[in-house]
């Protein structure tokens, strides 16, 4: 490792400071705002928010909708990973069912629970088929479906992951020592996976503990703590202070569960080394894995199918002409327009400037002998660990007044910080695994640091940076729970102007907004794929 | 200074260029916008754009329409530091936000209105409630023809009712102001009991969810709006509208112009307020036929049999009051 240049620090202590000012001022701001009443600092709000019954129901609610949620998905994302690696399941449906399952990741939540209104609503598609309404999707379904379609593609790639790395010659020793069915199962996959999966259940639960998006949909009159948080701060009373505290104490089950994940990190199994093992023959199997993953993609597909189907109808569902009207309607109002290019800009700004600082961080931490360089560490951990809400929330009553207020660069940076964690974990994996000498080549062939890391490391690096590009882009582009406090008329987003919409009912809108997002997203994570690829081939 | 500093510097200043750049111009570049605040529902921001189109002003103003609850928390909120520079809002909020912040400039023209109004804001609509039912429904379920809101309380019409709420409608507002008025507090706090009790799932956040209810054949009669009953007849479906013996009451919505500090923008912005409340009046009035300035005309069947008013002003203590008034009666 060289040792330690000055153009290290210059990049070091500029990142510290971004860091202090937007993750550590705020959040203290938060905190201390949380005790602020009129009379000095005390403990009478939260007195306050704890003797509040509504309030300690919707967090009863969220608790007791998330666990479930957290159960239902673990489960269906074990089953969609088991038929891809422990069943010979036609090829090409794996990669189906491994590239569907990630659909949802491209949609901003709240679409979700359009979806969803218009697929089992009253006058619904799938309601029409069946011929009745089959649930009250209002409250309770209606958020335990959008949850679960939401969580599902991240507890799988969780699962999946693991299951990449997992032994599965260990299927055929536990059959040859004569175990049965159900032990070879829970000796051979249920007992190294214990880990993932109890990670993949904390991971859906904090997700759907967290959103906004799906709850301001579809939430109807059940209550969770992420919509009682939107209605004390922007309601018709509003209360900071109490806000502040529901924020804190919405953070206190996303800790604990924090911390829980890396306790059950300790349970994973690691194999000296893994084989490709031809899997035994078994028909059964293959087709009741098969038919379950199907019906769950069919199942989630269904859900969404309204959205390319709703907008290019007349008026769905009384007028079922088809027609380019709405689109039409659309790109020519200069206000939808307007607010697609403005989500465009700020995910565009933030993957730069994201995978810039996340990238830097990363090789500070990796690649140098800085002190205090693993406080990027403790930085990722409480990045992953903040909801979007309350970050966003925390700038809020940091910067209201401020001139930041209303301003893109406010909205950008709360991204940056919010999905600061996955990018930068990445870039320091991928920079870990790489010869530790370059740098001290690099100086005796007379570059200097600076230029070590932009000639040597960072090609090499260049599949994971466009990766982090990727990662920061979509969630920048889909999320709202992070922005909904720090959107104004001026700076309006696709994702909070569906919001918008939603007050007028104007469905057409919110679909072909939401096809917008899909399709740029589903552009650029193709362009990323490909970019990706060609840079394995070199 | 060494090379390696020298890029690094450079970096450096180009990354804080960027910051720069993003926050203070992408982030204001349309800071000579007008920002317009406004909780009117499609059929109102509609005619607003259309008056603001008209007279030239497309792509110098974005209109945000926002819940009435949460403009009104803005303006409570925010004051003067609010994002907007024209707002449309219910009129007590905008009366207790200029009491509370002093927030609203003098309008500099002149408008007739019929009724005497303070000079910072002129209305541009106003809202009549009133009962309206299914009349296919109320046949299928052999229910009778309800004469008053508190026919909607008796047994037959359980599950078959559907109201606004309060806590998030101001049509919902209309509706216990009705009760309060014909039964006093005691009397009034029973009926509005046994009718939330019997609209069940049917209690709506939004003003015009009964409405819709009613229409779709849900329920067999509901409170809101009047006009929408009215146009949703004269479209061929089955709905009657009934005034309510306990009296159909009104709110007016109307515009105001934040007091800024920015000379131009804040007369561009009285030029439009001024584009709305009147060039927007004309079809303003065909959806919310009430007439509010001298000339106006509205037809027979858009004038309600029992008109009143409340016997004090609206304000937003007294809202707050009522609210807790519903929520006692739950």
């Amino acid at each position: 490792m060289p040792d330690v240049k000055p153009a290290m620090r210059v990049i070091y202590i500029p990142i510290l400071l971004l860091f202090a000012a937007f993750l550590f001022l705020p959040l203290g701001m938060l905190f201390v705002r949380s005790f602020e009443t009129a009379d000095g600092i005390n403990l009478s709000n939260y007195l306050t928010v704890l003797s509040n019954a509504e309030l300690m129901k919707s967090f009863e609610n969220s608790v007791k909708i998330s666990g479930l949620t957290a159960v239902i998905t673990t489960v269906l994302a074990f089953f969609l990973a088991y038929s891809i690696h422990c069943t010979r399941l036609y090829r090409p449906l794996k990669s189906v069912i491994k590239t569907g399952i990630l659909i949802p990741m491209l949609l901003p939540t709240i679409t979700f629970g359009f979806a969803i209104i218009y697929s089992f609503g009253n006058q619904g598609i799938i309601t029409k088929i069946f011929g009745r309404n089959l649930f009250d999707i209002y409250g309770f379904n209606g958020l335990l479906i959008g949850y679960v379609i939401y969580t599902l593609p991240s507890a799988f790639l969780l699962i999946n992951n693991s299951f990449k790395y997992m032994d599965k010659k260990f299927i055929i020793v536990s059959k040859l020592m004569g175990d049965g069915t159900i032990r070879s199962f829970l000796n051979t996959i249920i007992r190294p996976l214990s880990g993932t999966l109890g990670g993949a259940f904390v991971l859906s639960f904090i997700l759907s503990f967290t959103d906004f998006g799906i709850p301001a949909s579809v939430g109807g009159t059940y209550s969770v703590v992420a919509t009682q948080l939107y209605q004390v701060m922007l309601g018709s009373i509003p209360d900071f202070n109490n806000g502040a505290v529901i924020a804190i104490l919405m953070l206190i089950p996303v800790v604990f569960s924090v911390f829980l994940l890396n306790y059950l990190e300790k349970l994973n199994f690691h194999y000296d080394k893994f084989s490709d093992i031809e899997l035994t023959q078994h028909k059964g199997r293959d087709i009741c894995f098969g038919s379950i993953s199907l019906l769950v993609l069919i199942g989630m597909f269904s859900v969404f199918a309204v959205m390319f189907i709703a907008p290019f109808l007349t008026s769905f569902p009384y007028d079922l002409s088809f027609t380019l009207k709405h689109f039409i309607d659309t790109f020519q109002s200069s206000d939808l327009t307007a607010v697609y290019k403005n989500s465009l800009f700020v995910a565009l700004m933030t993957a730069v400037l994201g995978t810039f600082i996340a990238f830097s961080s990363a090789v500070l931490n990796v690649r140098t002998p800085l002190k205090g360089k693993s406080s990027m560490d403790v930085i990722s951990m409480l990045t992953n660990t903040v909801p979007g809400m309350v970050l966003g929330l925390s700038y809020l009553l940091l910067f209201n007044g401020s001139s930041w207020k209303g301003t893109f660069a406010i909205i950008i940076l709360c991204n940056m910080v919010h999905f600061f964690t996955t990018p930068y974990l990445m870039a320091k994996n991928s920079l870990s695994k790489m010869n530790p000498a370059w740098e001290i080549t690099g100086i005796l062939l007379g570059d200097s640091w600076i230029r070590t890391i932009y000639r040597v490391i960072l090609p090499n690096s260049a599949s994971t940076v466009i990766e982090m590009f990727s990662y920061y882009f979509i969630n920048s582009m889909v999320t709202i729970s992070g922005i909904i406090f720090l959107v104004t008329a001026q700076t309006t987003l696709v994702a909070s102007k569906i919001k918008e919409l939603q007050h007028f009912a104007k469905f057409n809108e919110i679909f072909i907004l939401s096809l917008l997002i899909f399709f740029t997203n589903l552009i650029v994570k193709l362009l990323c794929d490909h970019y990706q690829k060609r840079q394995f081939k070199h | 200074m060494s090379k390696t500093l020298k890029i690094a510097l450079l970096s450096l200043v180009a990354l804080s260029l960027v910051f720069v750049l993003v926050g203070r111009n992408s982030g204001k570049a349309d800071e000579e916008k007008v920002v317009i605040y406004t909780n009117g529902d499609e059929e109102a921001t509609a005619a607003m754009e259309t008056s603001l189109k008209d007279a030239g002003y497309e792509g110098k103003y974005v209109l945000q329409s926002l819940g009435t609850s949460e403009l009104g928390g803005k303006l409570l909120a925010e004051g003067d530091e609010i994002e907007a520079d024209v707002v449309t809002m219910s009129s007590y909020f905008i009366e207790s936000a200029q009491e509370q912040h002093s927030m609203f400039k003098d309008l500099s023209f002149s408008t007739k209105a019929l009724e005497k109004k303070p000079a910072y804001y002129t209305p541009i609509l106003a809202n009549t409630g009133s009962i309206f039912v299914n009349t296919e429904v109320l046949k299928q379920k052999g229910l009778p023809m309800p004469t008053s809101i508190k026919d909607l309380t008796k047994p037959e019409y359980k599950g078959f009712v559907s109201i606004p709420n309060i806590l998030d409608s101001s049509t919902g507002w209309l509706l216990v102001q009705a009760l309060i008025s014909q039964y006093g507090d005691a009397e009034g706090k029973k009926v509005l009991h046994d009718l939330i009790t019997n609209s069940g799932p049917h209690l709506e956040s939004s003003g015009s969810g009964p409405i819709n209810k009613v229409q779709a054949g849900e329920v067999a009669a509901g409170f809101g709006l009047r006009y929408q009953a009215v146009m949703a007849k004269e479209s061929g479906l089955p709905i009657k509208f009934v005034d309510p013996v306990e009296g159909n009451f009104s709110y007016t919505e109307s515009v105001a112009v934040v007091n800024k500090d920015n000379e131009a923008k804040t007369s561009l912005a009285m030029k439009m307020a001024e584009t709305i409340s009147k060039d927007a009046r004309e079809e303003l009035l065909k959806h919310y036929p009430v007439a509010l300035y001298e000339g106006e005309k509205v037809t027979e069947k858009n004038k309600p049999a029992h008109p009143k008013k409340y016997k004090q002003p609206l304000t937003v203590e007294l809202l707050k009051q009522h609210q807790e008034f519903f929520k006692s009666a739950q």
